[in-house]
């Protein structure tokens, strides 16, 4: 009898199952916490990124499951398309959860400590509202001494 | 069995013990360098830096870890426990100093910003009764100066009126490079106070390849490290050197001098990373270690003839430690500045350094920091809880529309602000370096009266919403005056040659060396020091002969 993440015995030696169900259900985990990403944030986001930072948050387990499934749920109910639709409807650790999610897609880093992973630096979201203007740091923007004075407003927004 | 003995050994792989190694080669002499700490690629060093935290990006060394057998000091992740810079006295904090122990040096993390000394700055005893003067005058000093220049690689304005000071012999080896938005506008801000913002003179290649580097292309990460070695850094030299036949000899940690009858050095000791200890002979030796571990071999050194520690007859090495004081001005600006558009640093009002007013108190620079603003803009913006569109023009507001002038100010050698070594061992067993500052009375004079209404003044120009001013001094990384140069061996460490007094075959050049420091960045002077030390150097070879 096959169990997800069990064992089975066969002729008295035990042996691990394959984790099937576990793999769908991680699968499962790791795309509903990139659907709550798009809601959350509006902007092309990208695919292994996301699943590396749904892997790095533990999306298959409690407490982030819940939470994302929670956050979903909210913006099922309320036909959101776009975070204003249901993030301030939300609530009490779904909520921070939530924005714990954005800010990993801004900062690159789950959680903003020295020691932290780093899953995106060119690609931070951070970068993008000023990327008509400023260079992001190791990634120079123009040959020789082309850079000028030229300032620009607050708007428009550069498109992402 | 000791290395085999070279004409001249250099202690420290830094910019000066680079500029010093590669004239000494050029002019036929064996030279065999040690570095305490290893040898590492630019590549190395920027993907480090990519794979830094948000948080951990304010701290410069933090793309460099140090190996344990050649520590620097990383405050972000220091404990009490780890700490290797021991900080006491009212202004501890001021001198948590960031270093970088790797073959290179700090010139690795180094603004790159070559301002030179004026007059005024090196008689501050003669004209101002306050401080030290320099044994010699500024016309002495300027060849060495465009030598230096011209061996980094420095741009800066051809004009006269934008130059600091306008007395020099040759132009700067390259033209100046562009302002960015930011940068304009304070420029523009300043004028209507009467300041001159002046382009600073900087280490960075403009609009062409010098020395086989390529031109600056702004990519805004001077601190920590050029991606594309626009920036002079010691590291480049390193190539050159071994091509002109120096030896390098890397995690290799100097812990001794050793002396003979004569009280001349005969012999450094070090360590490697097995803790086995190596002898090096050489005819003439050169420490350039930077002006902490520089006094703290000296002083680690001392013998029965030497009680007080190598070239310290005087009691003043490891005395007289200086940098310049560091004040910051945080503005919120109601229309849009934008920094990070060319290298972080570019300009100064500077004139400010200079006058009558230094008989009482301290004169200081002012700096635009024009290090990219978006990744802080990005951590405030989300601490305020906002998401969606909300939060992108957050962003984007407090990148473009928050900025800082950094406040640089001078500070005045006194033998009280000292180092010593601490009971507190590193992992070789080595005593770490134990400092005691205050950066003095004539500073905060400064701070109170002079550069914080002057602050205000510019923040009111600018046009801005809100300032904050900080009220506690911290580091600019630029160490001076520890083996502090004069003409009488009895309160000074250093001849005009950067020769120690008390050891005819011993040169400690450097930052250590300055008696002052004034208000801009210490590294052109060091330069210069380097190279007046190395024409002393080959000169005295001359006359002795080969190896002693």
């Amino acid at each position: 009898m096959l169990a997800a993440g069990g064992t089975i015995a066969v002729g008295g030696l035990a042996v691990h199952s394959f984790p099937v169900w576990s793999t769908v259900a991680k699968a499962n985990a790791y795309k509903d916490f990139l659907r709550l990403s798009a809601l959350l944030v509006p902007h092309v986001l990208d695919e292994l990124t996301g699943k590396r930072l749904a892997i790095a948050f533990k999306a298959d387990q409690p407490p982030m499951k819940l939470h994302v499934a929670a956050m979903l749920a909210l913006a099922a109910a309320r036909r959101a398309t776009k975070v204003e639709d249901f993030y301030p409807f939300a609530t009490g650790s779904s909520k921070a959860a939530a924005l714990r999610i954005i800010s990993a897609w801004y900062l690159g880093v789950v959680e903003d400590v020295p020691t932290a992973q780093v899953f995106a630096d060119q690609a931070a979201l951070m970068y993008k509202p000023t990327s008509d203007v400023m260079t992001i740091p190791t990634y120079a923007v123009a040959g020789p001494s082309e850079w000028n004075a030229v300032s620009a407003p607050l708007n428009p927004m550069p498109k992402f | 069995m000791p290395q085999s003995s070279s004409d001249v050994v250099i202690v420290g792989t830094g910019v000066v013990g680079c500029l010093i190694a590669e004239h000494l080669l050029d002019a036929g002499h064996s030279v065999t360098m040690l570095e305490a700490g290893p040898r590492v690629t630019r590549g190395q060093i920027v993907e480090n830096f990519r794979n830094l935290s948000p948080v951990a990006r304010i701290d410069p060394d933090a793309c460099y870890p140090p190996a344990p057998w050649a520590p620097h000091p990383v405050w972000l992740t220091d404990t009490k426990e780890t700490a290797y810079l021991q900080l006491e006295g009212p202004n501890a904090k001021a001198y948590q100093q960031d270093y970088v122990r790797y073959a290179g040096g700090s010139t690795w993390h180094w603004a790159g910003i070559c301002w030179r000394l004026t007059p005024e700055d090196m008689q501050l005893r003669t004209r101002f009764d306050v401080g030290r003067d320099w044994p010699f005058d500024y016309a002495t000093l300027e060849p060495y100066y465009t030598r230096a220049e011209y061996a980094m690689g420095v741009c800066g304005p051809a004009d006269p009126a934008l130059q600091w000071p306008a007395m020099r012999s040759k132009p700067y080896p390259m033209g100046r490079l562009p302002f960015g938005p930011g940068e304009q506008k304070f420029t523009e801000a300043a004028a209507r106070l009467g300041y001159l913002n002046v382009p600073a003179a900087q280490a960075r290649n403009s609009g062409v390849s010098y020395h086989d580097r390529p031109a600056c292309c702004g990519n805004n990460n001077c601190i920590p490290v050029c991606p594309i070695a626009a920036k002079y850094d010691a590291a480049t030299s390193l190539p050159r050197i071994e091509a002109k036949g120096g030896k390098i000899l890397v995690n290799a940690v100097v812990y001794r001098l050793e002396t003979d009858a004569k009280n001349r050095v005969e012999a450094v000791h070090h360590f490697d990373p097995q803790k086995q200890t190596h002898r090096v002979v050489g005819g003439l030796f050169v420490i350039a270690c930077n002006a902490i571990e520089t006094p703290k071999i000296l002083l680690m050194s001392k013998n029965d003839r030497n009680p007080r520690g190598l070239a310290n007859g005087s009691d003043q090495v490891g005395r007289n430690m200086m940098d310049q004081p560091k004040l910051v001005a945080e503005l919120t600006l109601a229309e849009p500045y934008w920094t990070g558009v060319g290298p972080v640093q570019g300009s100064s009002i500077i004139e400010t350094s200079q006058g009558s007013f230094r008989s009482k108190h301290a004169g200081a620079l002012f700096r635009f920091n024009n290090m990219a603003r978006s990744r802080v803009g990005a951590i405030a913006a989300l601490k305020t809880g906002m998401v969606g569109r909300a939060l992108d023009a957050e962003i984007r507001r407090q990148a473009a529309c928050t900025m800082e002038v950094a406040i640089e100010h001078e500070t005045l050698a006194n033998p009280i602000n000292r180092l010593t070594l601490s009971d507190k061992k590193d992992w070789l067993g080595l005593p770490k370096p134990n400092i005691y500052y205050d950066v003095g009375d004539y500073t905060r004079l400064s701070a109170e009266t002079y550069t914080g209404p002057i602050a205000r003044q510019l923040a009111h120009a600018m046009g801005a919403t809100s300032v904050t001013v900080s009220t506690e001094f911290t580091e600019s990384d630029h160490m001076m005056g520890s083996m502090v140069m004069g003409r009488d061996p009895a309160n000074s460490v250093v001849d005009v040659d950067c020769r120690a007094h008390d050891h005819p075959n011993l040169f400690l050049p450097g930052g250590g060396a300055m008696p002052s420091g004034a208000s801009g960045n210490s590294t052109l002077t060091m330069a210069a020091l380097a190279f007046k030390a190395a024409d002393a150097i080959v000169g005295q070879l001359a006359h002795a002969g080969a190896a002693v």
